[in-house]
């Protein structure tokens, strides 16, 4: 039997966002809110293993009371039991304050009934830190394989994971030991369409709602507005980049492009400073 | 993931106005109900007119009003536009017994209005489940004693099965119940437009006293282009609804595009300036079956019952389908726990869905008008020529100053008899009677 943990965010869908022009911020009012996609993949993985190995699978997420609905449709896709965590208190949490939140509670599951692997979406459609992830992992000290976009072989006997992760150059297959925390692209896993007997249990789904003292007391200083480093000075819109200088090797040839190259690299500070 | 088998003590297809009546009053009865729906919510994809009518509310939530349902307007004036190429004649009513509380209709949106009625199933204790389509039936021993859907482990049980799945039938084809798709004469096809406007503008251009007031018109005449088939206006609260519905096989043999026929309707001189300025909400096309007692299934077999536009209850000259559909569903859901009490599922027990809507205006009234769609099919004349005729004749009767009347009334009678001989007005006269009183 294994144990799955999948954590999730509820996003509003930004297909369908825009941005006010003169704040520079988004309008969320309105826009329907979704289960951030590559989290569904994410659950989805985790389902298809279930399937092979047995066992059952636990999802997590901070949130408004809404994103009940985002657990309902993990629910929907598999999993067996939905925390929310739920509180005025981690109202405005950065990614530095959430990984916290969500690291101390999923300390808390595995002492209670051990966790063999977690997932996490490569990122949130809403911020695109993917931060969040990787701040769990290193709070609990699990192995962090980011970008992974296939299982390979997960082994309970012997306690390691085979996982696929891209990167921009080529494919990597890294091996690590158990519990390891995978952030999954979307290649990881098909959205199945579900099972009738799992969208029953999820349409029956009442929420399990745990706040910021029970059952896991928080360092307040930590948690919410107060705990996050994070300052949004301005958002807005990047401008357009300007199209840089063009030397056409055919008309100048390639040693003089080279130099030319070469020394526009140097007299940039940034490149500058890795020859010295 | 369990092998249990899922049970339920009543299942009812689809989550439009019968279904959810249906459920509402066998889950009441403490029956364990589920609504299956194929949309993401009930109501969703579900649109017509149109109006709804307060009897049928109130006769399954005598608290109607304490549930603040979401209606548009109450129809505060209604009737007859009568529409040739260029001109219109109004016949319509209000005041007087129109007003009486309570107010006898109110223009409704669908999306709003069905997932609310649906929310009040659920209050009653009925079980929702949507995204699932049904596609088939589990039989035991001939009697049907559950549905298949399209998911996998989809196999849903429940002794009794009430379907109510709109005009598009083809459940209640498969179970045997009518053996032969719908029609091409005997279903209109009716396209529509939700426009939005401010109430000021809606009050301004129709001449509604305030938000408080409401219209529901049926369009006559030059908006169907000589086809058997009406046209619509409502107005909802910040919105007007205009549409119109021609038969299926009229729109085959003219090869006109309901689209265009709708886009003709919306830039006649009498209805464009109503419109105009406004925002396209909401754009659709849906059946509605015309074929009344003619093309009505047999209602029910052992452990199943159909209701509603499945079952082709729709009164359409009047335009009465959402009410039949609710009685319907009331009906079926009375039968239900009938059939729970007996521990009798038969074909028989079931019986008793169709006596009960035999004392009902639903099976009386599409009893009567048995002919109206045979009637429409076969005399044009109606869409055609008496509308245009009666834009003629009140044309001529007020613009007749400072001429002799003689010769107005000599106008008007070549303007009838021109068009069609008075020996087939008077045979068009007596069928019309026929049709509507059901001789
Ligand atoms: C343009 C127009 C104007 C109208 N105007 C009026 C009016 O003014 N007044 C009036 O009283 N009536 C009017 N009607 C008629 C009225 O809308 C219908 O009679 C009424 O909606 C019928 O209700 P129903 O519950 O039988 O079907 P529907 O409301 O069609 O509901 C059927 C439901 O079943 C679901 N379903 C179907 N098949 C399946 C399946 N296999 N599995 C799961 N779910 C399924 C559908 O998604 C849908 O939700 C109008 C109709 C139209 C088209």
């Amino acid at each position: 039997m294994i144990h799955l943990l999948v954590s999730i965010k509820q996003v509003p869908d930004t297909t369908n966002i825009r941005i006010d022009p003169e704040t520079g911020s988004l309008i969320r009012k309105g826009v329907p809110a979704i289960l951030n996609p590559y989290d569904a993949h994410a659950v989805a993985a985790a389902a298809e293993w279930k399937r092979k190995l047995g066992g059952k699978i636990t999802i997590i997420t901070m949130g408004p009371p809404s994103a009940t609905l985002a657990l309902q449709e993990c629910i929907e896709l598999g999993a067996d039991r939905g925390i929310l965590l739920s509180d005025r208190k981690f109202a405005g949490s950065d990614t530095w304050a959430t990984s916290y939140v969500l690291a101390e509670a999923i300390r808390k599951i595995h002492e209670e009934d051990p966790i063999d692997l977690l997932f996490f979406g490569k990122q949130a459609i809403d911020g695109d830190t993917a931060q969040v992830g990787p701040g769990v992992a290193t709070r609990l000290e699990f192995p962090l394989i980011t970008y992974a976009t296939n299982i390979r072989e997960i082994n309970q006997d012997e306690g390691f994971v085979l996982i696929e992760r891209k990167t921009e150059l080529r494919t990597e297959i890294i091996r690590a030991t158990l519990p390891a925390l995978l952030t999954c692209e979307k290649e990881i896993a098909e959205i199945p369409y579900a099972a009738l007997p799992d969208l029953i249990k999820s349409l029956r789904y009442e929420t399990e709602t745990w706040t910021a003292e029970d059952p896991v007391i928080y360092d307040e200083t930590k948690i919410g507005l107060k705990g996050s480093p994070t300052k949004v000075s301005k958002t807005g819109t990047p401008k357009q980049h300007e199209p840089g200088e063009t030397f056409k090797v055919a008309e100048i040839g390639l040693k003089e492009s080279v130099d030319t190259v070469f020394e526009k690299m140097i007299s940039n500070s940034s490149v500058a400073s890795l020859w010295e | 993931m369990s092998n249990e088998k899922i049970q339920f003590d009543v299942v009812v297809v689809g989550a439009g106005l019968a279904g959810s009546t249906a459920a509402a009053i066998a889950a009441r009865h403490g029956l364990d109900v589920a609504i299956i729906e194929r949309g993401r919510s009930p109501g969703g994809k579900n649109f017509f007119g149109g109006a709804l009518y307060t009897h049928s509310l109130e006769e399954i939530y005598p608290d109607l009003w304490d549930r603040k349902p979401p209606l548009e307007r109450p129809v505060t004036e209604t009737g007859f536009w009568f529409l040739s190429k260029d001109g219109m004649v109004k016949a319509t009513v209000q005041g007087g017994r129109i007003n009486n509380e309570p107010i006898d209709a109110y223009v409704a949106l669908r999306a709003k209005f069905d997932s609310w009625w649906a929310e009040q199933a659920e209050e009653e204790g009925a079980f929702i489940i949507p995204k699932t389509l049904v596609t088939d039936f589990i039989y035991e021993e001939g009697q049907v004693v559950g549905v298949t859907t399209d998911r996998p482990q989809g196999d849903i049980y429940a002794p009794v099965i009430i379907i109510c799945e709109g005009v598009n039938n083809i459940l209640t084809q498969k179970l045997g119940l009518i053996d032969h798709d719908i029609q091409p004469t005997k279903a209109a096809l009716a396209v529509k437009q939700l426009i939005s406007l401010s109430p000021k503008t809606i009050n301004a251009r129709l001449g509604l006293p305030s938000r408080k007031h409401g219209m529901a018109i049926s369009v006559v005449g030059d908006v169907s282009m000589g086809m058997p088939g009406l046209g619509f206006l409502y107005t909802a609260d910040k919105a007007v609804s205009l549409g119109v519905g021609v038969t299926l096989h009229a729109l085959q043999e003219t090869q006109i595009k309901p689209y265009e026929l709708l886009q003709r309707y919306l830039e006649h001189p009498a209805i464009a300036p109503i419109i105009e300025g406004g925002q396209l909400m909401e754009y659709g096309a849906h059946l509605i079956p015309e074929g009344g007692w003619k093309e009505m299934p047999k209602l029910f077999t052992g452990g199943a019952m159909v209701a509603g536009d499945a079952a082709s209850m729709v009164n359409a000259l009047h335009w009465e389908g959402t009410n039949m559909a609710i009685v319907a569903g009331k009906q079926a859901g009375l039968t239900a726990i009938e059939a729970h009490q007996k521990g009798d599922f038969s074909a028989q027990t079931l019986s008793s869905y169709q006596d009960g809507l035999q004392e009902r205006f639903v099976m009386k009234d599409l009893r009567q008008y048995r002919r109206m769609s045979k009637f429409l099919a076969n005399h044009p004349e109606f869409m055609e020529i008496y509308p245009t005729f009666l834009n003629d004749a009140m044309g001529n009767f007020f613009t007749s100053f400072g001429k002799p009347k003689r010769q107005l009334y000599k106008e008007i009678w070549r303007s009838l008899t021109s068009r069609r001989s008075l020996l087939k007005v008077i045979g068009d006269m007596v069928s019309f009677g026929r049709a509507v009183i059901g001789i």
